[in-house]
């Protein structure tokens, strides 16, 4: 049977960070059967338009398409940090992120925000697991979001991941938009996400976690793109998939590529030279 | 040697809709939206309303008073955030309280002129967000080091930083060149004319039951898109009454004769408004029925530095030469649209018109204009109850007048908006 762990308010991440800081060498095969979630959540319109303005959103009185994942990754950070939650919360890798906007929603509606995990599967590098995240407005779904997280460990060589889509549409595709990303931009991000994780902070904090600087939030550079991307996606009815390749090393210069075709999109953020890939972004509908 | 083309006669430009989000009081609810947000907002409200979507338009004109350097292409940058295709061109104007407006005439003129078929016309303002520059002396200071070719010229440049640069530069609701705020001026004005704190009074009650009705009967349904959990102008009173705006303590003018007061005066205001124009052969291709025709505008300025005329009496002196050139007397409207700034600018105005001094002194006029009948005007209340976010005006006004003509099913109204720098543009919509 399911447990049921229902929330007032938001989880304190910083908390969370602390105690799984001290906790290490999880184990087990199984996923607890938990599902956390929060009711009658609202949009704070502050935290809306700070967020909006870091990541490039126009404030137009819908919600971004990756806002719902900052209301759902508190709950995330509280499903991973469950005692029986069989991979280590710090260090875990976000891999690949899908969303599904079923349809938009404006910043007035109530939410229901519920996160699970499934599908723990080995990783070339690890293993990974899928975070389930589902929006809903009086019992509709409007908003779906799955976010594979990669816990580093034995390698399974033999493994099989989701591989981003042929970059074939991406060859004539020489121009597209140019960020400079500043040292802080990690630190402006989690100001408005919460999403405080060392490694975004600040190259001495990300030092001894493995990253010689800190490194872009993948969801930063996601939600850029798609901010990017905008007015030519639609508002509804949209599937947009994220594999995060190499990190972005703060501060870095990177560009945005897309190849544009009827119904979908295919990016490409590189360093601005096009040798290193940070990540694909596949949007249709 | 190909004949020369010949000139093409002006065409009638349709006034087809318009869209606004709902105006809010500064440092509310908008307080931290910027004038981009607000913009493309509006702008998408007026896309999805029309079916806009991918639709490239021959241009976009709006603007913002109060303007941060950044967004020094403010209107082409908003285009891009919109659903409308970016291969429309945009470019900014600002002409104070006048900006929205201006921009509708400049939008109609091309489309008069045959150099486009359809355009939108807009304008934002943030009194929250408002832009604050660095110190004057600190500018210099910085500029001076930037100049420097070596280290020590930018080090004695440097040197000259004093505490007192710390103070920002913060933008002054006053002109330039008197030192004396708006309010300041009309109150000036409002008793050489000696207009009444009663008069104007009524005038901002009946602005906010009138603006209260129109939302009641469902007029404001297609001309307002909610925004962030606003619905209608959250500076609308429908209880409004003349006895409760006679409580309230003046705050322009001096002593016995101050009769500006909070209530009969446009509190700053955040808001976006955007009106699509079109040709006749473009509203039908796109199967759009306009509201109203465009049909002539005018600008006009006076020198009010020196205290020779009131810094917002130039609507006065726009309105006879748009008449005159119309073949039309002041009464032969339907509807009055006279912006509400203060109270007293439209009683002001109205009074001008009346006065057969000011009309033939100052108007060079055999005759007065007259008196209109003041039944038909702001008949879906103005600024006073909506708030007034200086460039957003000229578009709530256009779009509800264009919807009233229509709904009427024909006539003719007047739209004057007065603005800073002593000057004042007017307009003709016919339905």
């Amino acid at each position: 049977m399911t447990k049921e762990i229902t929330l007032e308010g938001p989880p304190d991440l910083r908390r969370i960070y602390a105690t799984a800081a001290l906790r290490r060498g999880r184990s087990g095969d199984t996923l607890p059967d938990v599902r956390v979630s929060r009711a009658g959540v609202r949009v704070d319109l502050d935290d809306l338009v700070a967020y909006s303005h870091v990541c490039r959103f126009p404030v137009d009185g819908t919600l971004p398409v990756t806002y719902a994942h900052l209301l759902a990754f508190p709950l995330q950070m509280s499903v991973m940090s469950d005692d029986r939650f069989p991979l280590p919360l710090m260090g875990a890798v976000h891999v690949e992120n899908r969303i599904e906007v079923v349809r938009p929603v404006t910043t007035d509606e109530v939410l229901d925000v519920a996160v699970r995990a499934e599908g723990l599967r080995p990783h070339r590098r690890g293993r990974q697991v899928d975070l389930v995240s589902e929006v809903e407005v009086r019992g509709e779904l409007v908003w779906r979001g799955v976010s594979t997280y990669l816990s580093r460990g034995q390698e399974h060589p033999d493994a099989t991941a989701s591989e981003p889509p042929s970059q074939e549409a991406l060859e004539s595709v020489t121009a597209g938009p140019l960020w400079r990303l500043g040292e802080g931009t990690g630190r402006e991000y989690a100001a408005v996400s919460g999403d405080w994780n060392p490694i975004h902070v600040h190259a001495l904090t990300a030092r001894p976690l493995g990253f010689p600087t800190a490194i872009a939030h993948g969801m930063y550079s996601y939600a850029r793109a798609l901010a990017s991307l905008g007015p030519r996606l639609p508002e509804g009815g949209l599937s947009s998939r994220v594999w995060f390749r190499k990190p972005v090393r703060l501060p870095s210069t990177v560009r945005l590529r897309t190849a544009f075709e009827t119904r979908r999109t295919l990016s490409v953020l590189e360093n601005a030279k096009g040798q290193v890939e940070h990540a694909v972004v596949e949007n249709t509908w | 040697m190909a004949s020369k083309t010949s000139p093409r006669a002006p065409r009638r430009v349709a006034v087809l809709g318009g869209n606004r989000i709902p105006f809010a009081r500064a440092h509310g609810t908008y307080a931290k939206a910027s004038n981009q947000d607000m913009l493309t907002a509006s702008i998408d409200g007026l896309v999805a309303r029309y079916g806009l979507a991918g639709e490239r338009l021959g241009e976009v004109v709006a603007g913002a008073v109060l303007k941060h350097s950044r967004d020094f292409n403010l209107t082409r940058e908003t285009v891009l955030g919109t659903r409308l295709d970016p291969t429309t061109p945009a470019y900014d104007i600002q002409q104070a309280c006048g900006t929205g407006l201006e921009a509708a005439i400049l939008v109609a003129n091309k489309i008069a002129l045959g150099q486009i078929d359809a355009g939108i016309a807009g304008g934002v303002d943030s009194a929250s967000d408002a832009p604050i520059a660095v110190n004057e002396g600190l500018r210099q200071t910085l500029l001076a080091a930037n100049r420097a070719r070596s280290a020590a010229d930018r080090a004695k440049a440097l040197a000259g930083l004093r505490p007192s640069h710390l103070v920002p530069a913060i933008p002054e609701n006053v002109e330039p060149r008197t030192g004396l705020s708006m309010g300041e001026h009309m109150a000036l004005t409002a008793a050489q004319w000696g207009i009444t704190r009663e008069a104007q009074d009524e005038l901002a009650a009946a602005s906010h039951q009138k603006l209260a009705a129109a939302y009641e009967r469902g007029f404001q349904d297609d001309l307002v898109t909610p925004y962030l959990g606003v619905a209608r102008d959250n500076n609308l009173r429908p209880d409004s009454s003349v006895e409760k705006l006679a409580k309230l303590k003046p705050v322009f003018g001096k002593g016995e004769g101050a009769t500006m007061t909070a209530g009969n005066s446009t509190p700053l205001t955040d808001g976006a408004s955007a009106v699509l124009l079109a040709s006749e052969e473009w509203a039908e291709e796109h199967r759009l029925t306009p509201l109203a025709w465009f049909v002539d505008a005018e600008t006009a300025a006076v020198d009010y530095v020196h205290g020779d005329e009131g810094l917002l009496m130039a609507p006065a002196y726009a309105v006879p030469r748009l008449l005159a050139r119309n073949g039309l007397s002041l009464q032969d409207f339907d509807y009055y649209e006279i912006h509400e700034a203060f109270a007293a600018t439209v009683l002001t105005t109205l009074k001008a018109w009346e006065d057969p001094d000011f009309c033939k002194g100052r108007l060079g006029l055999d005759a007065p204009l007259g008196s209109i009948d003041r039944s038909k005007l702001n008949v879906n209340g103005s600024s006073l109850a909506a708030g007034h976010p200086f460039a957003a005006t000229g578009g709530r006004i256009i779009a509800s007048l264009a919807k009233q003509l229509k709904e009427a099913g024909g006539g003719r109204g007047l739209i004057s908006i007065c603005a800073a720098g002593g000057q004042g543009v007017v307009a003709i919509l016919e339905a």
